[in-house]
Order: C-alpha cells, then sequence, then structure tokens
C-alpha cells in the first residue's frame, strides 16, 4: 500500500513544480484606431470626387507598441455592411461591379517603439473609378499581433 | 486494512466505467497490457452516446476532445494535440487523408466501428511519425461467429433534421466469414442561437437562427471478406466513404461578400461554397500462428480526394478564374506493416518493419498545399517482461527514416512586380530527408484495488508539406501563411502516469503527464501584413505542456450511480518570438458531472442527467481572443427490448438543453463568431438479429 503513496507524492510535487512563475510580460490588449483629438478623415459617409485625393487621417494608440497598418478600399454596390457603423449612410441603387471598380490596398509600417501614431496618407481616387458606394477599411496591429478594424461607408462621385 | 485489500484483489466484480460494462478481470488485463493511458470504448457505448460525429461521441473521455467544423464532422484532440499530432487508426491502419485542415473530418463511418481504444500520450513506437498527443484507435474487423447476424439502425436529430440509416450484415461458413455495411445519412443546415454573427467587421444577419448553407449528406459503405483458420487467418476489408457538405456561406472564400446565390430559398441544398471528400480503402490483414511466433501482415492502399468549390471571384491581382474547382487534393497512400510477436514465459515480445509512401496532387485556382510525395520507413522492437503477476515493465526503440519531395508551384496568373509582370512561386521544389529515433519505457503495478501506471516516452512527427512550403492565402482563416523549408523533425518527450483505485461502490482514476517539446512546428502570427492579411510564419520553438485528467465515479445506492470528471491543460512556449505566450487554440479546463439509474426490466435500461462545463479561456496568442467559460445541461435514456431472437433498442439524447449559447475555444468556428450548435434532441431506433 504504502509504496503506492511513494510513487504518487514524487509525481504530484513533479507536477507543482513546473507552474512555477509565469512573470513573462504578454501583451494582451487590442491597439486602438480613434479620431481623439485630430481630425479625423475619412468618417462616414462622407462623399469624394473622382480624381481627387483623399486625405486619410486617423490617431493609433496602444499600451506597449504599436505594429502595422492596412489600408483597403472595396465596393459596397451589392449593400453589404460591417458591423460597427453607427450611422446607415444613403446607398445608391444596388448593381453589378464593373471592370473599373475601384481596388485600393496598401499595407504601411509604423516606426518602431511607438505607442502612439497619427496616420496620414494622401489616397488618389482614379479619375475612371467607377462611381458608387464603398468601404473604406482600416486594420491595425500592435507588435504582440493583435488586431484592430475599423470601416467606414464613403461615396465616389463625378 | 490488508483485509479490505484483499477483498477488493479477490473480487471479479463488474464494474461500470462510463457505462462500459466489463468484467474486473477483463478490464484489469487491458489495463495491466499497456503502460499508456488507455480507454477502451465498446460498440454499447458508441451506441449509447450516439452523436452527430464519431468525435463527438467519444467526447465523454476525459482528455478527449471533438473540435467541431460545422454540423456533421468534427477532428480528433487528444490533451490539445489534433491534426497531425495525434493518429487515427482503422484497424491497425494509420488513416490518411488531409488530416493538416482546419475543416477537413474523419472520413470514417462511425456506425461501422465495433469498438474504439484511445491511447494518451506518445505512441511512436509502434505509429511511427505523427503519434504525440495519442492515438485513437478504431476497429471494424470483428469476426462473426454466426452464420447470418445483422442489425439496421435508424437515426435523427433535430438541430439539423438529420435523418439517418446504417445497416450492418454478417456470417460465418465454417472457416470463411464476411461483413457488409451500408450508412446513409442526409442533413440540412444548422442552427445556432443567434440571429447574427459578425466577422472580420463584417455584419452578418441570419435567417431564423441557421447557418446558411451547412447542410450535407455522407453515404459509406464496405465489404469485408476472410477466413478464419485455427493458426492463419486472413481478411480483406474494402471501404468507401463519401460526404459533401456546404461551407457556411458567408465567412469562406477570398474576402468575405455577398452573393447572388439565395441561400436561404432551401435549408437542404448544398450551394456554393461546398466541399465533397471521397475516402477508400482497402485493408488486408493476415496473421500466422506457429507455437510461440506469431507472423502478422497488415497492408493497405487509401485513396482520398477532396475537391472545394467556391464561386468564381478575382482577388488582387487574380483575375476571375473559370470554373469553381478551387482545391483538389488527390492522396494516394500505400501501407505495410509487417509483424513478429514472439511470447515465451515472462517475455512478451515484438519486433516490426513499417513502411509508407504518399502521394499527393493538387488542382483548382486557389493554392494552399503543394503537391508532394513521400517516403516512410520503420523499424522497431519491444519487449513487455512480466516481473510478477501484478508487476511488468516494457521497453522498445525505433528508428525511422522519412523522405519528403515538394513540388514547386507557380501562379497560374501574373503579379506586376515593378515594370515587368511575373507568375510568382509560392513553392519551391525542395528534397527533404528526416532520421528518428524515438524510444519508450514503461512499468505497470497492480496492488489490491491499486492500479499504477507510468510510462516515459519520445515521439516524432515529419514536417509535412503544407508547413515547409505554403505561401499564400488561407482562405478559411483570411491570413496569409508561409512556410518554412528549414524545418526539423519536431520532437516530443512526454512522461505519464494512471493512478487507478476500484473497489466496492468508489472507483477512480487520476491521469497527469508532463510534456516538452524542443521545437514544437508553431505557425506565429506577426504584426505584419500582406496583401491585406495579416502574415503568419512557421517556426519552431521549445514548448512545455503538461496537464491531468480524473475521474470519480460513486455507486451510493442500487442502479444509481454518480460520475465526476475533470481535465486540465497547460501549454506555454519557452523560447522564440513567442516566449511566454501559450499555444493558439489551448484547451481550457473542463469538467462533467452526471447522475445515472440502471435498470434490467425485460431488458437493460437507463437514463442520465449530466451537466458539462468548461472554463473561461484568458490563454490565449494575439490576435487569437480569450473564450468565455459555459455549462450545458444533457439528458439522455435508452432501452433494450429482446423480442425472441432479436432485440430492438431505442437510444434518446437531449444536447444543450437551456439552448444556451457560447463558443468552443478549440473550434476554428469561433474565430468567425459563429456560436456552437444550440438544443438538439436525437433519436436511434435499432434492431439487432
Amino acid at each position: 500500500m504504502k509504496r503506492i503513496y511513494y510513487l504518487l507524492v514524487p509525481l504530484l510535487c513533479a507536477l507543482c513544480a513546473c507552474s512555477g512563475s509565469d512573470a513573462d510580460s504578454k501583451d494582451m490588449e487590442k491597439p486602438v484606431i480613434s479620431s481623439d483629438g485630430i481630425v479625423a478623415n475619412p468618417i462616414e459617409c462622407q462623399v469624394y470626387h473622382r480624381g481627387e485625393s483623399i486625405p486619410f487621417q486617423y490617431l493609433f494608440t496602444d499600451n506597449v507598441e504599436l505594429g502595422y497598418y492596412n489600408i483597403e478600399i472595396h465596393n459596397n454596390f451589392n449593400h453589404h455592411t460591417h458591423s460597427g457603423s453607427a450611422i446607415e449612410c444613403p446607398l445608391e441603387p444596388a448593381k453589378k461591379a464593373g471592370s473599373k471598380a475601384w481596388v485600393y490596398n496598401q499595407d504601411f509600417k509604423i516606426p518602431a517603439g511607438l505607442r502612439e501614431y497619427v496616420a496620414t496618407t494622401d489616397i488618389p481616387i482614379p479619375s475612371d473609378a467607377e462611381t458608387g458606394d464603398y468601404h473604406f477599411m482600416v486594420r491595425l496591429t500592435d507588435a504582440a499581433s493583435s488586431q484592430a478594424v475599423f470601416a467606414v461607408a464613403i461615396k465616389v462621385v463625378e | 486494512m490488508a483485509a479490505a485489500v484483499m477483498m477488493c484483489a479477490v473480487s471479479d466484480t463488474t464494474v461500470t466505467l462510463h457505462d462500459i460494462t466489463v468484467s474486473g478481470n477483463a478490464r484489469r488485463n487491458f489495463q495491466l497490457r499497456t503502460s499508456q493511458s488507455a480507454v477502451l470504448v465498446d460498440r454499447d457505448y458508441l451506441q449509447q452516446h450516439f452523436s452527430g460525429s464519431l468525435m463527438q461521441t467519444l467526447e465523454g473521455i476525459p482528455g478527449v476532445k471533438a473540435m467541431t467544423i460545422g454540423s456533421g464532422q468534427s477532428k480528433p484532440v487528444i490533451r490539445g494535440l489534433g491534426f497531425n499530432r495525434m493518429v487515427v487508426s482503422e484497424d491497425g491502419v494509420k488513416h490518411e487523408g488531409q488530416q493538416w485542415g482546419d475543416d477537413h473530418g474523419l472520413e470514417i463511418d462511425q456506425f461501422s466501428i465495433d469498438r474504439a481504444e484511445i491511447l494518451k500520450g506518445p505512441a511512436a513506437l509502434l505509429y511511427g511519425s505523427d503519434a504525440i498527443g495519442g492515438v485513437l484507435n478504431l476497429y471494424a474487423n470483428q469476426v462473426p461467429m454466426e452464420p447470418l447476424k445483422g442489425s439496421v439502425r435508424l437515426f435523427g436529430r433535430s438541430n439539423n433534421e438529420q435523418l439517418g440509416l446504417s445497416a450492418k450484415l454478417g456470417g460465418r461458413h465454417g472457416h470463411f466469414f464476411y461483413r457488409l455495411h451500408g450508412t446513409f445519412i442526409d442533413y440540412s443546415d444548422y442552427r445556432v442561437p443567434t440571429d447574427s454573427i459578425q466577422y472580420y467587421s463584417y455584419w452578418i444577419r441570419l435567417k431564423n437562427q441557421r447557418l446558411r448553407n451547412t447542410a450535407g449528406r455522407e453515404r459509406d459503405g464496405s465489404l469485408m471478406l476472410g477466413y478464419a483458420g485455427y493458426r492463419f487467418h486472413t481478411d480483406l476489408r474494402i471501404t468507401d466513404s463519401y460526404s459533401r457538405s456546404g461551407f457556411f456561406a458567408n465567412a469562406h472564400g477570398l474576402e468575405v461578400r455577398l452573393s447572388d446565390i439565395d441561400y436561404d430559398s432551401s435549408r437542404r441544398d448544398i450551394d456554393l461554397p461546398y466541399q465533397w471528400v471521397n475516402h477508400l480503402k482497402a485493408i488486408s490483414h493476415s496473421s500466422l500462428s506457429l507455437g510461440e511466433v506469431v507472423l502478422e501482415a497488415n497492408l493497405a492502399y487509401q485513396h482520398n480526394r477532396r475537391e472545394e468549390h467556391s464561386e468564381p471571384v478575382g482577388h488582387g491581382y487574380m483575375p476571375d478564374p473559370s470554373g469553381t474547382l478551387e482545391r483538389r487534393f488527390d492522396k494516394s497512400t500505400a501501407t505495410a506493416r509487417f509483424v513478429l510477436r514472439y511470447e515465451t514465459g515472462r517475455h512478451a515480445m515484438q519486433a516490426g518493419f513499417s513502411g509508407e509512401f504518399q502521394h499527393n496532387r493538387r488542382r483548382g485556382w486557389g493554392f494552399i498545399l503543394p503537391a508532394f510525395e513521400s517516403y516512410d520507413a520503420g523499424i522497431y522492437a519491444m519487449d513487455r517482461y512480466t516481473l510478477r503477476e501484478n508487476l511488468t515493465l516494457n521497453a522498445g526503440l525505433r528508428y525511422d527514416h522519412a523522405r519528403t519531395h515538394i513540388r514547386s508551384y507557380r501562379d497560374w496568373y501574373a503579379t506586376p512586380v515593378g515594370a515587368d509582370s511575373v507568375y510568382v512561386q509560392r513553392s519551391s521544389d525542395m528534397h527533404r530527408r528526416f532520421n528518428s529515433v524515438t524510444w519508450s519505457a514503461g512499468i505497470n503495478y497492480a496492488q489490491g484495488p491499486w492500479m499504477l501506471k507510468a510510462n516515459a516516452g519520445k515521439s516524432f512527427r515529419v514536417p509535412i508539406a503544407k508547413e515547409l512550403g505554403v505561401d499564400g492565402i488561407n482562405y478559411h482563416i483570411f491570413r496569409y501563411e508561409r512556410g518554412n523549408a528549414e524545418l526539423d523533425p519536431e520532437q516530443s518527450y512526454q512522461l505519464d502516469a494512471s493512478i487507478g483505485y476500484s473497489c466496492g461502490r468508489v472507483e477512480f482514476t487520476v491521469e497527469p503527464f508532463v510534456n516538452y517539446f524542443p521545437n514544437y512546428i508553431y505557425l506565429s502570427p506577426t504584426p505584419r501584413y500582406v496583401e491585406g492579411l495579416q502574415y503568419y510564419h512557421y517556426t519552431q520553438a521549445r514548448v512545455l505542456r503538461y496537464g491531468a485528467e480524473a475521474e470519480f465515479t460513486w455507486h451510493f445506492l442500487p442502479h444509481w450511480q454518480a460520475r465526476l470528471q475533470g481535465d486540465y491543460l497547460y501549454a506555454r512556449q519557452r523560447s522564440g518570438e513567442k516566449k511566454g505566450y501559450t499555444l493558439p487554440f489551448s484547451t481550457p479546463w473542463s469538467s462533467e458531472a452526471e447522475v445515472r439509474y440502471s435498470f434490467v426490466f425485460h431488458g437493460e435500461g437507463y437514463a442520465a442527467l449530466n451537466a458539462h462545463v468548461v472554463g473561461r479561456q484568458d490563454e490565449i496568442v494575439p490576435p487569437e481572443m480569450p473564450t468565455d467559460g459555459y455549462w450545458t445541461l444533457n439528458f439522455s435514456a435508452g432501452k433494450h427490448f429482446p423480442l425472441r431472437s432479436t432485440t430492438f433498442s431505442v437510444a434518446f439524447h437531449a444536447d444543450n438543453l437551456l439552448n444556451r449559447r457560447y463558443y468552443d475555444h478549440t473550434s476554428y468556428y469561433r474565430l468567425i463568431d459563429v456560436p456552437e450548435p444550440g438544443r438538439n434532441f436525437s433519436l436511434m431506433l435499432g434492431l439487432d438479429f
């Protein structure tokens, strides 16, 4: 009988020894995309003309370190919706995308070591882009790979 | 104390191990044969716990999880390790499908299975590569003892309006025997307790809480012919398993999009995107007994064909493809295994050779896995030494040599790079060779009501083609994945123990383990973007894991039984980019409490109420998100009715009675905000003759 306990006790101790300190610093918090203290662009339901530029500007913050961001613009001719949009923008009639439907997809690196960064970039709209409803998406990571996603609806007109 | 010990040791009581009724000695003998944590599951258990898929049926076993991937299918996970880190074998032959895929289920008919055996812990000695987390052994090769025997099962599930029919027939005439089996299943879109889901910031509404386009169907058949003599046994079993099921329409493909397909017009049809898989298997098993020496030969051929179809939509620089074939995998596997057993006095020795050849080809406009060929050859020897009737020792050694040849792949469309346009290379031609030495040693000790086992072992896994050669978008998870041609074979060391006690009304088992990987192959997330998607790459890191399962059963009154079980798992990366973090999809702790009433009144019957509790999982690797804990209430009841020479049986199941909305941290559906299925009732009617 006792022999069993002789074997049991060291085994349980071995298990407990493994659950020691886990003091490694881990960043589990997501970065934040906001418009605090700046004039953010673009905002919900904004209208742009073909051939002009979208002066993108948003504030990125993180508790430890920011990583990269991506801007992607795709058409919303089929009226799909994204969460997080509080406002319903008036939409053009639904249609099928033509060959000149505008697609923009660009990755950007944020300088290392920053917790706060005001991202600005001018995005030119091609002069032959198909007019209609578009979605403007911003994706942001922190150095620990957490991701925040942000979307607004915009309109491209003649 | 001594008297009590004697009493328990002598009595050959019938005990119930989660409803698996076996005589005390038979179970003891099974447990004495292996120094690993092992669970034996018989056909009765499989029937009583019948669920949507084989793995969901086995999920009641501590340490075993089913990663659900839609209503009809799920993947096995043993102690937090799944995919290519565990082995599923059928009649002793490793099942080879596309087990690396997140939404690829098991292509095995659960109704053809006679019994299952679950080994927790390293089993490389007998199974070679991949048997790190454990092995799920399925057996469908029982030799019929009567001239004609058969059964018919009719079953249904309410949640996805599933209907199924399965029939078995078998017989023996002299030394010759045969078995026939067929199963047909049809199900509609399944229901989840939510009206909308959010994924990748998209807002997707569901009609009538149904996950659109998750309907499917399955048909399986098998034929077995054999000869069972006194010294010589041989059988050939051919099985074919086909399934076709839809992918949840709003979260599959190159991007989240709305389609012109009217998915909500019918909940039983299968629209694009969908997958179909056909798995054909031929297994030949022969054994020749020459007194103390037994020779065995297993030869098998498997062909797995999988196609995934989607609406042809261009993405980035890829123009609209022609046709709907997004991916096709054609995989052939030939396996041979020869074993020599020699039992004399106190020694039970075994030596064997196994060889495997795989040939994998791909087609379709979506690239994720390169074409490859691989060869593996292994030799092993082991001995079980019975020191005393209640004390056995075992040890074994194995050597494996594996080769992989990965074929190069270039995009079928051109991508502009500067002023040029190039066909981007997604995978390069690559030859790799791997060698591995693995071993295992263990001890079994029984004393009165106690059973003690301890096992130490090393196991390994050859990197798969996807880990070595992938370079592209994973359409299921919306991320960019890149392989690493320099990966070494993954190695794992594990120490297991099992402490069991069974006496009178009480029995319990505690099974702790410690597991260390010097070079766990890991798909590490990075903050970078490629083509607008987060970039993940394969690396290797030191990983420490440990955990335990425990089970306690108390027969508190005649006919009544209470059972409490739980499992816990810890994992930590000890090196690399994500040092200090756990592993993605870490299994949270879980616990189950059950009260069961069994009776005999013109046949056996039972009723059971069960509460399943799962803890919150905060142990994550960003961008993974924590998952809340949950609990579900479940009820089951069943009864056998003997009718002359036949038996009629009924089994009823009610899962998630309170229709709780919850997420399974280990399911990839959690990533797309799809909760687990809502309330479900299932009923099975059976006739055995």
